[in-house]
C-alpha cells in the first residue's frame, strides 16, 4: 500500500489504513474515499500523509445511520454559532444544513476535531515586526509595500481600463504576455462561475463573452492574490486561507444573483480578497496573531473581535490601507473594508452581499474541520439583500455543486 | 425517508437555541451587575454568549427567566454563593505553563537576572512577585521554576514570595492542587517537564519545592482594599486579564498595581497589551521585541 504524502491525494481516492493527525486522533478511518474536504481537514489538522489503495469503498450510510448521529453533529455544530442569534429564521436554517452535513461526515466515520482541541502552535521563532505601541495599520501596510511591489500586470490593466484607446484587442494583448494570469483566467472562464454553453479556449473568447471591464476585474482579483507571499504557514494553511476566499466570492456571487445584481465579477472578486487585510496582519505581526487567534479559541469568539480585543483594530482597517494604497476601485474596497460592519460601506447592500458570503462560507466549512466561532451577523444587512428564506435551501445547493470545481480552478 | 434538506428541515426542526431567551434589558441589567461586582465589562456583541453560559445555569437552578436569576443574584441569602458560580463562567480559564517563552526570556534576562544581583548585596534577599489574575496557577509556577533555575541551591538563602490571586474560587482551588494535563506544557522546555512535574493521576504534579515559593487567594482586582493586603511586589504578571475590563476599570487596576509595585518596580502586561492612554505613571521597557513597565 503506498504512503503518499498529502498533497499527492486527490478526491476519489480510498484510504487503506486509519488516517490520524500527528498527535493521534482518527480523523478518516480506513476504506473511506477521500472528498475534496476531507483534504481541508488533512491540512487543517496537520495530516503529512496517507495510505492509498484501489479496493471496494465503504457504502454511503444510508438516511438512518445519518439521522442517528444528528444529535451528535448538532451539539458539535451549536458551539460555532455562540455568537449569533438562535431564533433569527436565517441562522437556525444554516445551522440546520451544517448540522445535517456533519451528521453525514459523522456517519461516514470521519472524526471531526471538537473547539476545545487546542493546537499550541510553536511561534517563538517569529517576531513582529513592530512593538503594538506603533502598530497602527497604516503603518503595517506601508512596511509591506516598501518591500515589495504589487504586480505590475495589475497597474498596466487598470491603465489600460482607464484610457480611453482601451479595446477588446489591447485588453487581450496584454492579459495575454502573462501567462499564468491567462492560465488562471481561463480555468475561471470554465469554472461555474459561468454557465458557457461551450469551452472557453483562448482569452480572445473569455474576453468577448465575459466583457472587457468584467475580465479586468477578475484579473485584479488574480493579480492580487500573487501578491501575498512569505505567510508563516505556523498561523494559517494557504490553501485553506484561498479555499475560503473562493468559497466566500462564490458564495457572493450566488447572493448577488439571487439579490437580482448581476455583476459577478465585482463580488467574485471582493469575496476573494475580503480577509486580504489578515495576512498583512499574520505576515507582520506573527506573535501578536497568535495571540488573537488564541483569544478567539480560549473565549470562543469570532477571530476578528478577537482581533479587537488584542490590537484595537481589525484587518478591514489594514485593508483599508492596503487597497487604498494600492488605489483599487473604491467600488470593490468598500465591499472588502466593510463586509464586517456593511452598514457603514457607501454601499451598503453590496457590502452587506460579501458580510453574508463570509457568514456562510465559515458555515460550511464547520464540517471541514474550522476551528473558529461564526463571525457576528447583521440581520439588516441580510434584510437589505431581499432574499427570501425560501431561497436558501437553492443557493446552499448551488454552493455544494459548484464549490469544489471553483476552488479547483483557483487553488 | 430520503435524506433531503427540506425534508428533515420540517419534520424534525432541530433547535440552536437551548437555554431560555435573556431580554435586552434582561442583559444590560446582569452586565452591569457584573461590572459592579468585579470590573470585568460584557460587550453587547456578546450577548448570545452570554446567554447560552448562563442559560445552563438557570438550567441546572431550575429558574425559568434571567429575570429570577437577578433576583436570586440581589436578594438569595445564598446569594454570595452563585456570585463565585457567576465568576467562574465569566472569566476565561484556559493558559498555560511558559507561555510567551520570548516575553519570559525578555524579563528573565533585562528584569529578572539585574533584580537578583540587586538583591544578592543584601544579607537577606528576597523577592515579591505577584501574579495577579493567575487562573489555574500556571503563571506562578512557572516564575517559581525560572527562579529555582536562576538560583540552584543558592535558593535557600533567599526569601521569595510568589503570590497567585484570581476571582474564581475554583480556579485558585485547581491551582493549589497544581495538576496540569499535557496541552498546559505545549510551549514548556521537556527538560523542565521532566525535572519539575511528576506524573500522579490526572497528569503532572508541580514539585514541593516549586510550590513552596507559591501562595493562592481568592481576590477581586475590582477590590482596592482587598489589593493593599497583597505585599509590595519588586514584578506585577497580569498578561492578558486586563483586557476584560473597560477602561475605567483597566485605570483603576493599573492604579493599584502602581500603589502594590515598590519603586523601580515592573509591570509585565501580556505581550500584545500596552499601557498607553491607560497610565502615564509607568516607563516603558523593552526586552527583546516585548515591552514591560517600570514604576516612576
Amino acid at each position: 500500500m503506498p504512503r503518499i504524502p498529502i498533497d499527492a491525494v486527490t478526491p476519489g481516492m480510498i484510504v487503506a489504513a486509519d488516517v490520524n493527525t500527528p498527535d493521534g486522533r482518527l480523523v478518516l478511518p480506513a476504506g473511506q474515499t477521500v472528498g475534496a474536504r476531507h483534504l481541508d481537514i488533512f491540512r487543517r489538522l496537520g495530516v503529512v500523509e496517507a495510505d492509498v489503495a484501489d479496493g471496494p469503498a465503504q457504502p454511503e450510510p444510508d438516511a438512518a445511520a445519518v439521522t442517528a448521529q444528528l444529535s451528535e453533529a448538532a451539539a458539535y455544530t451549536r458551539d460555532f454559532f455562540a455568537f449569533l442569534d438562535p431564533d433569527h429564521p436565517l441562522i437556525l436554517a444554516l445551522f440546520r444544513h451544517v448540522a445535517e452535513a456533519v451528521a453525514l461526515d459523522m456517519a461516514r466515520g470521519v472524526t471531526l476535531p471538537s473547539l476545545s482541541e487546542r493546537r499550541a502552535v510553536n511561534v517563538e521563532h517569529l517576531a513582529d515586526v513592530m512593538p503594538m505601541e506603533i502598530a497602527a495599520p497604516a503603518r503595517l501596510v506601508a512596511h509591506e509595500t516598501e518591500l515589495a511591489s504589487f504586480p505590475d500586470i495589475y497597474f498596466r490593466l487598470k491603465e489600460e481600463m482607464e484610457s480611453p484607446k482601451s479595446s477588446m484587442t489591447r485588453i487581450t494583448a496584454l492579459i495575454s504576455r502573462d501567462v499564468s494570469l491567462s492560465a488562471k483566467l481561463l480555468r475561471l472562464a470554465n469554472s461555474p462561475l459561468y454557465s458557457f454553453t461551450g469551452p472557453v479556449d483562448t482569452i480572445e473568447r473569455a474576453v468577448a463573452l465575459i466583457g472587457m471591464d468584467q475580465i479586468s476585474t477578475l484579473a485584479l482579483g488574480v493579480t492580487a492574490i500573487n501578491y501575498f507571499k512569505g505567510i508563516p504557514p505556523e498561523l494559517v494553511d494557504m490553501k485553506s486561507f484561498w479555499r475560503h476566499a473562493v468559497s466566500c466570492g462564490l458564495f457572493a456571487k450566488l447572493l448577488a444573483t439571487a439579490a437580482g445584481i448581476n455583476t459577478v465579477e465585482r463580488f467574485f472578486v471582493e469575496g476573494l480578497l475580503h480577509d486580504a487585510g489578515r495576512l498583512i496582519l499574520y505576515k507582520k505581526m506573527p506573535y501578536a496573531s497568535t495571540d488573537a487567534l488564541l483569544y478567539a479559541r480560549e473565549n470562543r469568539t469570532p477571530v476578528v473581535e478577537a482581533e479587537r480585543v488584542t490590537f484595537g483594530y481589525v484587518h478591514t482597517d489594514v485593508s483599508k490601507s492596503l487597497l487604498s494604497h494600492w488605489r483599487f476601485p473604491s467600488g470593490i474596497s468598500d465591499g472588502i473594508n466593510h463586509h464586517h460592519d456593511p452598514a457603514e460601506a457607501a454601499d451598503p447592500v453590496q457590502a452587506a452581499i460579501i458580510h453574508m458570503a463570509d457568514l456562510m462560507a465559515n458555515a460550511m466549512e464547520i464540517a471541514t474541520g474550522n476551528l473558529y466561532v461564526l463571525p457576528p451577523f447583521d440581520p439588516a444587512a441580510w434584510e437589505s439583500l431581499g432574499i427570501g428564506l425560501d431561497r436558501l435551501p437553492d443557493i446552499l445547493a448551488s454552493f455544494g455543486e459548484q464549490a469544489a470545481k471553483t476552488v479547483n480552478a483557483f487553488v | 425517508m430520503s435524506l433531503s434538506l427540506s425534508t428533515t428541515s420540517s419534520s424534525s426542526p432541530l433547535l440552536l437555541r437551548r437555554t431560555a431567551a435573556i431580554t435586552d434589558d434582561e442583559f444590560r441589567e446582569f452586565r452591569d451587575f457584573i461590572y459592579t461586582k468585579c470590573g470585568i465589562w460584557v460587550d453587547e456583541k456578546r450577548k448570545y454568549l452570554f446567554e447560552n453560559r448562563f442559560g445552563k445555569r438557570l438550567g441546572e437552578l431550575g429558574l425559568k427567566t434571567f429575570s429570577d436569576y437577578l433576583r436570586l443574584l440581589r436578594h438569595d441569602p445564598g446569594r454570595e454563593k452563585e456570585l463565585q458560580q457567576v465568576f467562574e463562567l465569566v472569566t476565561t480559564n484556559e493558559t498555560s505553563l511558559y507561555r510567551d517563552l520570548k516575553q519570559l526570556d525578555g524579563f528573565k534576562a533585562h528584569i529578572l537576572q539585574p533584580l537578583l544581583a540587586e538583591q544578592r548585596k543584601s544579607a537577606r534577599p528576597e523577592l515579591n512577585i505577584w501574579s495577579a489574575g493567575c487562573s489555574s496557577g500556571e503563571e506562578p509556577y512557572t516564575l517559581a521554576i525560572m527562579l529555582h533555575e536562576e538560583l540552584g541551591p543558592d535558593i535557600k538563602r533567599w526569601n521569595i514570595r510568589i503570590t497567585g490571586c484570581d476571582l474564581s474560587p475554583a480556579v485558585v482551588a485547581k491551582a493549589k492542587a497544581g495538576v496540569y494535563a499535557d496541552y498546559a506544557f505545549k510551549t514548556t522546555p521537556e527538560i523542565i517537564k521532566k525535572k519539575y512535574f511528576t506524573p500522579v493521576p490526572g497528569g503532572l504534579k508541580v514539585a514541593p519545592h516549586v510550590a513552596a515559593l507559591t501562595s493562592f487567594m481568592t481576590l477581586n482586582l475590582n477590590d482596592t482594599l482587598a489589593i493593599k493586603r497583597i505585599p509590595k511586589s519588586h514584578v506585577v504578571f497580569c498578561r492578558n486579564v486586563i483586557i476584560y475590563f473597560d477602561d475605567a476599570m483597566k485605570k483603576k487596576v493599573v492604579g493599584s498595581f502602581y500603589e502594590n509595585l515598590a519603586p523601580g518596580g515592573f509591570l509585565v502586561l501580556g505581550h500584545s497589551e500596552t499601557l498607553h492612554k491607560i497610565s502615564s505613571a509607568f516607563r516603558p521597557k523593552f526586552i527583546s521585541g516585548a515591552v514591560a513597565y517600570q514604576r516612576i
